[in-house]
């Protein structure tokens, strides 16, 4: 990582790469800092709206999942309606909601949202549909009821899976926020990235890039440490775990 | 108290081709019966235990339980299956409860009584273990307390053993005998092993295979409690003998 930015440093003055091309790290660096108050404050926009997109897909996910694995009516009729959502373009659709909802939060957060939850509904109906058939046994034997089944032995089986889904719609949330924000918004990342290219200010620009990919390495790192915190045994963690006394 | 008459069972494959896992099969097992099966692979041990768990219906005849008619799994059963099948993300102690909690019978002694269980299987100190954390047999004998603990009034155990070297089968097979006769239920118990069935049952039924069948059902009258010195036994030699003669025999008369 450090090497990168070296190498980086070192090739754009050896080779006297102009600025709004690529700049060199510690030009991006002073142009960032220099205007520090206004960076924080569009970091902080886009840290919402991607917070709000991510927790969105979240609470709208695990359900939607749950009700597609118990169902193949629901899986033959949702399905479908899911892959669609997924083949639109989202820059496309941006403009459309930005205009039928106006320019407020909205808008971005269900942009975000409509990025970010497609991999967490199909991680988790893969981890439900996974659990091993003995312990659906298991449960019957229990005298458990198809609700039950669902919440005692898939849910907890699918966590691992959940996980797998959470880490991918994190880091596409980053990019749904992003893209909303080049579309229609006076705040975040996104919006200074524009602005700033309109300028030819490249140096605030990237470093607003390296903010994102910040944002994007914090996010996921954020649930993994959730995964190790609340689910040691999911993902293979408890090989790592210390032993218990 | 069981009470199988009659009872055939025919699986349809995927490709609607008919399987007949067991024709017309009859046995009567006592409150309190510790009765062995034994047969060839695939000859349908496993599946007479679904069928007295009440996992798969009967195509015919019907299995009774105390008189009622086995329509789906029962309160008063527990089932021990092939494989440990433990949950992968509960500790042992959750585990063993798991099958109670589930049924809404977990009361405020449940955890205690768990817990006095595990230490008599050897696993005091291992409740806050993961499945993962345990060796294969300490995962079996988990899964042996956690149907124990359900206090079965009928017992079912599909090759418990199994999985588990011959020291500590041999070791298991005697604790098993040990928390049996403290709380008498009755077992239908599946093994490969002659001696294992002739050690523990009062009983030992052998199956014959495609469409499982019993081919005969052989009385072990070795005084209990049993030991493995009983093996030189005439006793254990002439059951041990009657049961390979089906066995083999069958495998002579297909072959
Ligand atoms: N769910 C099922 N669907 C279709 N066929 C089945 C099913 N379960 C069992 N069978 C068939 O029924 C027969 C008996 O199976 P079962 O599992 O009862 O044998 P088993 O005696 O327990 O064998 P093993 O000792 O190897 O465990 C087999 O031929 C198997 O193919
Ligand atoms: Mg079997």
């Amino acid at each position: 990582m450090i090497g990168t930015f070296v190498l980086w440093e070192a090739a754009c003055w050896g080779f006297g790469i102009r600025e709004f091309v690529l700049p060199a790290p510690s030009a991006i660096w002073t142009a960032t800092v220099s205007v520090w108050p206004t960076v924080l404050n569009h970091t902080l926009s886009t840290l919402t709206t991607v917070l709000l997109g991510f927790v969105a897909s979240v609470v709208v996910s695990l359900p939607l999942a749950m009700l597609i694995a118990a169902s193949p009516v629901i899986s033959a009729a949702v399905y479908p309606l899911l892959v669609v959502t997924q083949s639109i373009p989202k820059v496309a659709l941006a403009p459309i909601l930005l205009v039928a909802l106006g320019a407020n939060e909205l808008p971005r957060v269900i942009v975000t949202f409509l990025v970010a939850f497609f991999p967490l509904v199909v991680a988790t109906v893969a981890g439900l549909l996974a659990t091993p058939p003995e312990l659906i046994e298991l449960g019957r034997a229990c005298r458990a009821g198809r609700v039950q089944e669902l919440l005692r032995i898939r849910l907890p089986f699918a966590v691992p899976f959940v996980f797998g889904g959470l880490k991918v719609a994190a880091a596409l949330s980053v990019v749904g926020a992003v893209v909303a924000e080049f579309v229609g918004a006076d705040a975040g990342l996104g919006y200074l990235i524009q602005t700033s290219m309109a300028f030819f200010r490249s140096p605030l620009a990237f470093g607003a890039v390296v903010i994102l990919a910040l944002l994007g390495i914090l996010l996921f790192q954020a649930v993994s440490l959730a995964e190790r915190v609340f689910f040691p045994w999911s993902s293979g963690a408890q090989s790592g775990a210390p032993p218990v006394a | 108290m069981i009470r199988i008459l009659h009872v055939g069972k025919t699986f349809r494959g995927r490709d609607g081709s008919a399987v007949e896992a067991l024709r017309d099969v009859s046995l009567d097992v006592a409150e309190g019966e510790f009765v062995a099966i034994v047969g060839a692979s695939g000859c349908g041990k496993s599946t007479l235990l679904r069928l007295v768990a009440g996992l798969v219906p009967a195509s015919t005849g019907e299995v009774a339980l105390h008189g009622e008619a086995v329509t789906g799994p029962r309160e008063d059963t527990a089932m021990v299956f092939q494989a440990p099948t433990l949950l992968p993300w509960a500790d042992v102690l959750r585990n063993v409860t798991f099958p109670l909690r589930l049924m809404h019978r977990a009361g405020p002694g449940t955890e205690d009584r768990a817990r006095a269980l595990l230490a008599t299987a050897g696993l005091a100190g291992f409740e806050g273990k993961l499945p993962s954390e345990l060796s294969g047999g300490m995962q079996q004998r988990v899964a042996i307390c956690r149907a124990l603990l359900q206090e079965p009034r009928v017992l079912l155990m599909d090759e418990p053993f199994g999985a588990l070297d011959a020291l500590t089968r041999e070791e298991m097979s005697l604790e098993l005998l040990r928390l049996w006769s403290a709380r008498r239920m009755a077992v239908l118990f599946v093994t490969h092993s002659i001696p294992e069935a002739v050690l523990l049952a009062d009983r030992v039924v052998v199956v014959s295979p495609r469409p499982g069948r019993v081919a005969d059902v052989v009385e072990v009258s070795l005084p209990r409690p049993r030991s493995f010195d009983q093996e030189g036994s005439d006793e254990f030699q002439r059951c041990a003998r009657r049961i390979r003669a089906h066995i083999f025999g069958e495998r002579r008369a297909v072959a």
